[in-house]
């Protein structure tokens, strides 16, 4: 996996997992790659790892059953949603806005800009 | 787990040396091999020659001491002086160290297949070609038939070993210079631990340095303590001739130990 | 760390004193504590000591004073019990003129954990030709060699002196994995390298030599907690070090707002180098 330069390494890894979770890949209750695997996959450290699948535990995404390794909680879905949703308002969001407010672009065209970018990209 | 010695892990060692060190040392064994069979097939008696007798009317084999002696002395130093030559290779020295066997291991290993193992088997060539030159000779002995120049029957020819193992006072005088050839592989052992490079010559030289030094001194200081104090016309005995040589067996035998040490210690040193 | 049950000191170093003369010291009352089930990454300039610290740990050198640890051994006195628990992996190195299985045959039998099969599988994994004489072989296959021997052996501390030199892109790739999977628990890996982007995803702690001592000790988490790197437009008060980019400065600076940045080492390297005295207070 490529890393970007400006995030730590341990969220990148996050963001990989929450991603398989999202698109369907690793389903609950499903197995996720052990530490060690997932540090080989990706090149890192597995104290990275360990330090990635600690944080997911919080967020309720993963979870460890003793003995046998981490799965995929039932909720999954929804955590990585709330955890992804958290992350964006507080990461990306601002950014956003910054731009909204400095080029002044008022919010019925923004609505309609987003209208048609989920009909243009999700069919909905 | 003894970190001093251990029989297993020694055995290992000598295998493992085998690796870095057995192939040189299988070459330069034909090379002796054939230096040896070289000098015997150029100097043996030979119908075609003259003076094919020595003073007692035997087949002169005479060259065969010198030879002996001075091919010895070159190989086992040779052998000796490139055991431990490895260790001036930064590249080759740190994996050397690293094996994990003691010093003590180590250290023996280079003694065994310096000393021992190089010692033998010169022992051996030697014994085999000169026993094959002597069995080849002693089966045309008829060709020498009226070359002799006095009359009698022309003798059979004896290996250097029969020489050596059937005349007591032969094997007694020999016994007495057993430690010499530990000391010369000694010597060049711990110079291959001692220089980084030229591990040879500068041994050679250091040793000639030393000798001439030392005998200098000697004579030096024999004379300023004996001058005008013993009688010049003493005459030796064979009792003094066995203190003599005794002492010599003595006086090597320690200084080869010596030596072994300061090689030990120097290996334990070794740093690259 | 998160990783471990129990760490233990694996390496005590106290108040070393080393160099190779008398006048020209290279470690200055040095000490430093390293423990299992880490990955430290040894970084330097050129004559920082870095080679000169990994012999001294695998007592290929003997310092002038001062104690050293390692395992519950003195690593000078060379002994078996403690050597057959190192690899050492020299930056340059000599392999005899044999093939590989016959090396195997010579040199695996003094480790008496070596796992024959992991050597196998790693000889595989690094593509290397089993038929071929070792001392054919491109330095980079040696290298790969040598490496896969020293991790079969299962030796507790792993000593790695500049390992990604002369391995070309998918070999530092196909390196990279196995010392991932290689690091364990009960293993204390120490590599030291130049090229420090071959492998800052695999350190997680780094040692900084510099002036005769340790500049740096600290783990990533550490770093990243005190220090934000991150591309600035303008470079204010708040910046400690910054180096002109394309699209502006990449600088370090404290880190204020708890923000999760990458560690960029070599911004860290060169900033510790130029700003020592600004990073002391931050790591004591």
């Amino acid at each position: 996996m490529e890393f970007r330069d400006n995030k730590a390494i341990y969220l990148q890894i996050a963001e990989y997992v929450c991603e398989h979770i999202l698109l369907g890949k690793w389903k609950a209750d499903e197995k996720v790659p052990s530490v060690r695997e997932l540090a080989v996959e990706m090149e890192v450290n597995p104290n990275t790892v360990m330090r990635t699948y600690e944080l997911l535990q919080n967020k309720n995404i993963i979870n460890n059953k003793r003995g046998i390794g981490f799965f995929v909680d039932e909720a999954a879905m929804d955590n990585v949603r709330n955890y992804r949703k958290q992350q964006f308002i507080i990461d990306e969001l601002p950014v956003v806005f910054r731009n909204i407010y400095l080029l002044n672009i008022g919010f019925d065209e923004l609505k309609s800009k987003y209208e048609t970018f989920v009909k243009e990209n999700f069919n909905a | 787990m003894n970190n001093t010695f251990n029989i297993n892990r020694f055995g290992l060692l000598l295998r493992r040396q085998w690796l870095d060190f057995g192939k040189i040392y299988l070459i330069s064994l034909v090379v002796l091999l054939g230096i040896v069979v070289g000098f015997y097939s150029y100097n043996i008696p030979s119908p075609l020659k003259d003076n094919n007798f020595d003073y007692d009317g035997n087949l002169d084999m005479r060259f065969r001491y010198p030879l002996f002696l001075i091919l010895g002395f070159v190989f086992i130093s040779i052998v000796a002086s490139s055991y431990f030559n490895i260790l001036g290779q930064k590249s080759r020295a740190i994996l050397e160290l690293m094996t994990p066997a003691s010093v003590c291991e180590k250290f023996l290993a280079g003694v065994v297949y310096t000393a021992i193992i190089s010692l033998f088997s010169y022992l051996l060539i030697f014994y085999l070609t000169d026993l094959a030159f002597v069995k080849y000779l002693n089966g045309h002995l008829d060709a020498f038939k009226g070359l002799l120049p006095k009359n009698g029957a022309i003798r059979e020819v004896e290996t250097i070993t029969y020489q050596v193992f059937n005349d007591e006072g032969y094997r007694k005088y020999c016994s007495y210079f057993f430690a010499f050839p530990f000391l010369i592989t000694s010597v060049f052992l711990l110079g291959s631990v001692y220089f980084n490079r030229f591990h040879y010559i500068k041994t050679a030289l250091s040793v000639m340095v030393f000798i001439g030094l030392a005998s200098y001194l000697v004579v030096k200081l024999s004379i300023w303590l004996m001058e005008g104090k013993v009688a010049n016309h003493h005459h030796f005995r064979k009792e003094d001739k066995d203190w003599v040589l005794l002492t010599i067996l003595l006086v090597t035998s320690i200084i080869t130990l010596i030596i072994w040490t300061i090689t030990y210690i120097r290996l334990k040193e070794k740093e690259v | 760390m998160y990783y471990l049950t129990n760490t233990v000191d694996m390496i005590n170093i106290n108040n070393l004193n080393f160099g190779y003369s008398k006048h020209k010291p290279l470690f200055k009352n040095m000490s430093m504590r390293l423990s299992n089930g880490h990955i430290y990454g040894l970084l330097g300039k050129n004559g920082a000591g870095k080679s000169s610290l990994l012999k001294n740990l695998a007592g290929l050198v003997y310092a002038q004073s001062g104690t050293l640890d390692v395992m519950g051994f003195n690593p000078a006195k060379r002994q078996p019990a403690l050597l057959e628990q190192i690899c050492f992996i020299p930056e340059e190195f000599y392999l005899p003129s044999v093939k590989i299985d016959a090396y195997l045959k010579a040199n695996a039998p003094f480790y008496k954990n070596f796992d024959n099969q992991y050597f196998t599988d790693l000889i595989k994994e690094f593509d290397i030709p089993v038929e071929q004489k070792l001392i054919n072989m491109s330095y980079g296959q040696k290298k790969k060699v040598i490496i896969a021997f020293g991790l079969a052996t299962q030796a507790k501390l792993v000593i790695m002196d500049e390992p990604t030199n002369g391995l070309d892109i998918p070999s530092k790739a196909q390196f990279r994995k196995i010392m991932a999977s290689a690091m364990t628990d009960e293993r204390c890996i120490i590599i030291s390298t130049h090229q420090v982007r071959d492998l800052d995803n695999l350190i997680d702690t780094v040692i900084m030599l510099d002036e005769n001592d340790v500049a740096l000790k600290a783990s990533v988490e550490e770093i990243t907690a005190k220090l934000t790197f991150k591309k600035v437009k303008e470079i204010d008060d708040s910046i400690i070090y910054a180096e002109a980019s394309l699209s502006g400065y990449n600088a370090v600076m404290p880190n204020y707002h708890q923000e999760e940045s990458k560690l960029d080492m070599e911004l860290l390297f060169n900033a510790i180098l130029a700003e020592k005295i600004k990073f002391k207070p931050l790591f004591s």
